[in-house]
């Protein structure tokens, strides 16, 4: 019993990481258009520009966030920029950023070798950490990550469905011109949105240097897991995003207490098939997001 | 002579031609090496072709070739490396298990009304992931520890092993070339494109669109299991890790977006090409700098030649054959490099950096000014709304 609470305990909080490494994804894909296959190794990039600060300059790891965030909010902004000015569709965005996505990995494998790293725990107050609500045990890092997937995904909601930014968001991505028309400049909106969701990647990116090992192959894994939430949570639905990535997130927890670590991508992969034959327009959605 | 035959007549000939290098080598004593340099090309030709048999055509955007390629090899693997099953028997084997899972994939994917396109492409790529675990996990097909192919016994009559895989990988591609013209050029064909246009107007209209995308992927499939069969005794030592990376998906849409994915010989130039270059940034001890070179090709290729390499190659054919023979006499009358290879490397660089120019200024530079495009009566039809 309690290993099973232990185990759904962990399934939750990690499904937090997971829902903040897809925000950035989902949003791209379904208010932009754009498959942005570089948020991997944005995430990745990030978690190693933290360990680099923190090792380098001995601080602590989660003050990097002043730094890496803003910084790839730049870097989405201008990719941005540059998808508008060379007019991708959605295909082409497919295979352009999957470019982005291997000069990436081939730059930190140059730099960072193939190596493992690890944030020394004398420099990381938070990696070994652990809150106990009676016998269960929360690490920190996944904790952290939770809260703030928490508190993201209920601000994006609010900014999405209330302010003049989030209807300007939803009248580009629904009908653009129109959009124009009524004075909404969808560049503008375009490259602020992509500035947030690359923010949100470069924030997962800070609490898996926290948190666990990282090395070059990593992004590579995080295809099936990412894919499963965005498409179960439904494009560019935030809430739906945190649901889908707990939900993802228990799911692969189970599966790797009765079956091991390895069956995890395998489960991830039946939930995926079992949303697409069911509900192709994603778990929460009352009508159509295409 | 119609033009179907002369293109006929011409795999009959490059056939020949091809056939006859391995009793060349005997006669004329050439290295070992080009022989199998060739076969990496075939073997990348017949990838990138299968490929496009689904993707170019229908513009279902697949990242699944690694997967299908995987299949095959493990299925090699397991069959003839764990329990000793004769080769030729393996392999059409490999194809067929390839093809039932991608069947298996599109079954689920293209009954889809929405968005099947975008989620196809994304299920293809985590197909390979899933079958990485499941290999890790299963010591059935290999659990972890990885299968030796070395000293498989190969039949009599192939030749030693390098002929033997020179014959199999030339032979599975020209299959796979010849089955892509022929689809390209029949009512398959010209159903796929359809569906790459509009895929609710091409329903509309008659087509099968269901049946035909089962089709194209079936092929693709299958033909890339084929090759995987084959291409694992290339390897040597099977793992997971090798097998079932980024690496295969990668090459194929490179080189068929560098070739042009709109025509069937568009792969074949491609691959060609990203052969050659990488396997003398390689041989050069730059094999860390060509993935960043490969990337960035593939941004930037998709940005300034949308149509491909070999339309421009064939609307500056004088010009493409002018360059490179001026190139390759120019390089072999130098003897700067010890290989027939480097010098075959550089005169293709040359050549594809002048078909680089934009069209706009091609015009001007020839002295007449921008005309209308040139487009072909497939590309009419091909053309994006």
């Amino acid at each position: 019993m309690e290993l099973l609470a232990q185990g759904i305990a962990s399934g939750v909080l990690i499904g937090g990481l997971y829902a903040l490494m897809s925000l950035g994804l989902s949003l791209s894909w379904g208010a932009l258009k754009i498959i942005n296959l570089a948020h991997f190794s944005f995430i990745l990039l990030s978690a190693y520009l933290v360990y680099q600060l923190t090792v380098s300059f001995d601080v602590d790891p989660l003050l990097t966030l002043i730094v890496v965030v803003p910084l790839f909010f730049v870097v989405g902004s201008l990719l941005q920029i540059f998808f508008h000015w060379a007019k991708l569709d959605e295909f082409t965005s497919l295979i352009v950023t999957f470019g982005f996505f291997i000069i990436l990995q081939s730059m930190m494998r140059t730099v960072w070798s193939a190596d493992f790293r690890r944030i020394g725990s004398e420099l990381n107050p938070y990696g070994t950490e652990s809150i106990f609500v009676g016998s269960i045990a929360l690490p920190l890092p996944q904790l952290l990550a939770f809260v703030v997937a928490l508190v993201i995904a209920i601000a994006m909601t609010f900014l999405l469905s209330r302010s003049y930014f989030g209807k300007a968001v939803r009248a580009v991505s629904e009908d653009l011109e129109m959009a124009r028309a009524f004075g909404v400049d969808p560049r503008r909106v375009a490259v602020i949105l992509a500035g947030l969701s690359t923010a949100f990647s470069g924030l997962a990116g800070v609490f898996i240097a926290v948190g666990q090992t990282i090395f070059p192959g990593l992004a590579v894994g995080w295809f099936g897991i990412v894919f499963s939430v965005v498409i179960l949570g439904g494009l560019g639905q935030t809430m739906g995003a945190l649901t889908a990535g707990v939900i993802v997130g228990m799911a692969a927890g189970a599966a790797a207490v009765i079956w091991g670590p390895l069956a995890a991508p395998l489960v991830t992969f039946l939930i995926l098939i079992a949303a697409l034959l069911f509900r192709p327009e994603g778990l929460f959605s009352r009508k159509s997001t295409a | 002579m119609s033009g179907r035959a002369r293109i006929l007549v011409g795999f009959v000939v490059a056939a020949v031609v091809l056939g006859l290098v391995p009793a060349l080598r005997e006669r004329l004593d050439f290295p070992t090496f080009y022989l199998i340099f060739l076969f990496t090309i075939f073997f990348w030709v017949s990838q990138a072709s299968s490929w496009n048999i689904l993707t170019g055509f229908s513009g279902y955007f697949s990242f699944g070739q690694g997967a299908w390629y995987g299949i095959g090899v493990y299925t090699v693997g397991v069959l003839v490396g764990k329990r000793g099953w004769p080769f030729l028997v393996a392999v059409p084997l490999g194809g067929l298990i390839a093809a039932a899972v991608g069947l298996l994939l599109g079954v689920v994917v293209f009954r889809l009304r929405r968005l099947s396109g975008e989620i196809f492409a994304l299920t293809t790529l985590a197909v390979a992931f899933v079958l990485a675990s499941l290999a890790r996990l299963t010591s059935v097909i290999d659990g972890g520890t990885g299968i030796f192919m070395t000293g498989t016994p190969l039949p009599g009559f192939l030749g030693d092993y390098t002929t033997a895989m020179y014959r199999l990988t030339m032979g599975i591609a020209f299959i796979t070339v010849l089955a892509a013209y022929l689809i390209h050029s029949s009512r398959l064909g010209w159903g796929l494109f359809a569906i790459r246009d509009d895929e609710t107007v091409a329903a509309g209209l008659g087509v099968p669109v269901f049946r035909h995308k089962m089709i194209a992927l079936g092929t693709n499939s299958f033909l890339a299991g084929l090759m995987g069969g084959v291409w694992s005794l290339q390897l040597g030592f099977v793992t997971v890790d090798d097998v079932f990376n980024i690496r295969v998906p990668l090459f194929v849409i490179l080189m068929s977006v560098l070739g042009g994915m709109r025509h069937w010989m568009g792969p074949v130039v491609g691959a060609v090409i990203i052969t050659t270059l990488s396997d003398r940034l390689n041989s050069a001890g730059l094999a860390d700098v060509n993935q960043i070179i490969i990337g960035s090709l593939l941004v930037i290729l998709v940005l300034a030649v949308r149509e491909g390499i070999y339309v421009r190659m064939r609307d500056r054919w004088l010009t493409t054959l002018i360059t490179f023979s001026a190139v390759m006499a120019l390089v072999m009358g130098l003897g700067l490099n010890d290989s027939l290879i480097s010098d075959f490397a550089y005169s293709m660089v040359a050549t594809v950096l002048v078909l680089l120019i934009p069209d706009q200024a091609w015009q001007s530079v020839r002295g007449r000014g921008p005309g209308p495009p040139e487009v072909e009566a497939n590309e009419v039809a091909g053309a994006t709304p």
